[in-house]
């Protein structure tokens, strides 16, 4: 398993995270809504808000499975952040990085990822908003935009300026 | 379509209605304008011309009395002349009555998208409004 490096300004993006104040605070309606709504649209057993702290994947928000939290080192998420554009993984079991993941082999079964990363307008990116599937299966360019639209939203309410803001 | 092109979409889902208009910009696919309701599509409707429209037809009345408020298209089509190519429109709908399709076709509706709605499907729509592709 290839545990993912950290970013140059890992101590920014954490600064970024923890100043949010949303770490451990209860679900929320407005994040709920997006993540229930990307796993009916990719229909997806599970769908994720991640945020990355030091030592831990922390879940704002999730449909499908009742873990709130993992280790960052088996996270395919901190692999995630470390590029600007959604990170696609068709099969787990085909991606040397992943294959001996605890995610993979384990209860998760995780065979499908793509992962958008939660880039704020600093550029500092703190988590994603991910999809997951117990097969293997792969995103179009129109669904990638979505997922990528879908994130844009997160990134919105993270930072304040809300979907109904704007309606 | 062209990202130049202007397309009315009338959906009461907020998060429907913002993915569909934010990814059809990214793609270059149309410039989706948004209307949360019937009468917001109406003042919409009054101030510029659109290319196209998807629209979700709210239904008004119950039990025997119920029927489907049908009136923004009929605005829309009254404002066709008489040798103008009819703009495309799809509807959104909970279920596909006979007399539902009836009136739509009617008013030359077409294409029916019925629940649940995704994203994809409805830019798939806009984008084949004019022939062209998504991507």
């Amino acid at each position: 398993m290839q545990v993912a490096p950290l970013s140059d300004n890992e101590a920014e993006r954490l600064a970024a995270l923890h100043a949010l104040l949303i770490l451990d605070t209860p679900p929320e309606e407005r994040f709920d809504k997006i993540v229930q709504f990307a796993a009916a649209e990719f229909d997806v057993p599970v769908a994720v808000i991640t945020l990355l702290d030091a030592e831990r994947q922390w879940f704002k928000s999730s449909v499908g499975t009742s873990v709130c939290e993992t280790g960052r080192d088996v996270s395919l998420c901190s692999h995630a952040i470390l590029q600007p554009d959604v990170m696609l993984v068709p099969d787990t079991l085909l991606d040397p990085r992943f294959v001996d993941n605890p995610l993979v082999t384990g209860d998760m079964n995780l065979r499908f990822y793509a992962g958008a990363p939660l880039s704020m307008p600093s550029g500092l990116r703190l988590g994603t908003l991910c999809l997951i599937d117990h097969r293997p299966r792969t995103l179009d360019d129109m669904e990638l935009s979505i997922l990528a639209t879908l994130r844009d939203l997160v990134v919105m309410e993270l930072g304040g300026a809300g979907v109904d803001a704007h309606a | 379509m062209r990202s130049g092109t202007h397309i009315l979409l009338v959906e009461p889902e907020t998060l429907l209605r913002r993915t569909v208009s934010m990814t059809a910009r990214s793609l270059g696919i149309s410039q989706v304008h948004e209307a949360a309701s019937t009468d917001m599509a109406l003042r919409m409707v009054r101030q510029r011309r659109f290319q196209g429209a998807v629209i979700a037809v709210e239904c008004l009345g119950s039990g025997g009395g119920r029927r489907y408020d049908l009136s923004l298209i009929d605005l829309l089509r009254a404002d066709e002349g008489p040798d103008e190519q009819a703009m495309p429109i799809a509807i959104l709908a909970d279920q596909a009555t006979p007399e539902l399709l009836a009136e739509l076709r009617e008013r030359r509706i077409s294409r029916v998208i019925l629940k649940p709605f995704r994203a994809k499907v409805l830019l798939e729509t806009i984008a084949g409004f004019g022939g062209g592709k998504a991507n």
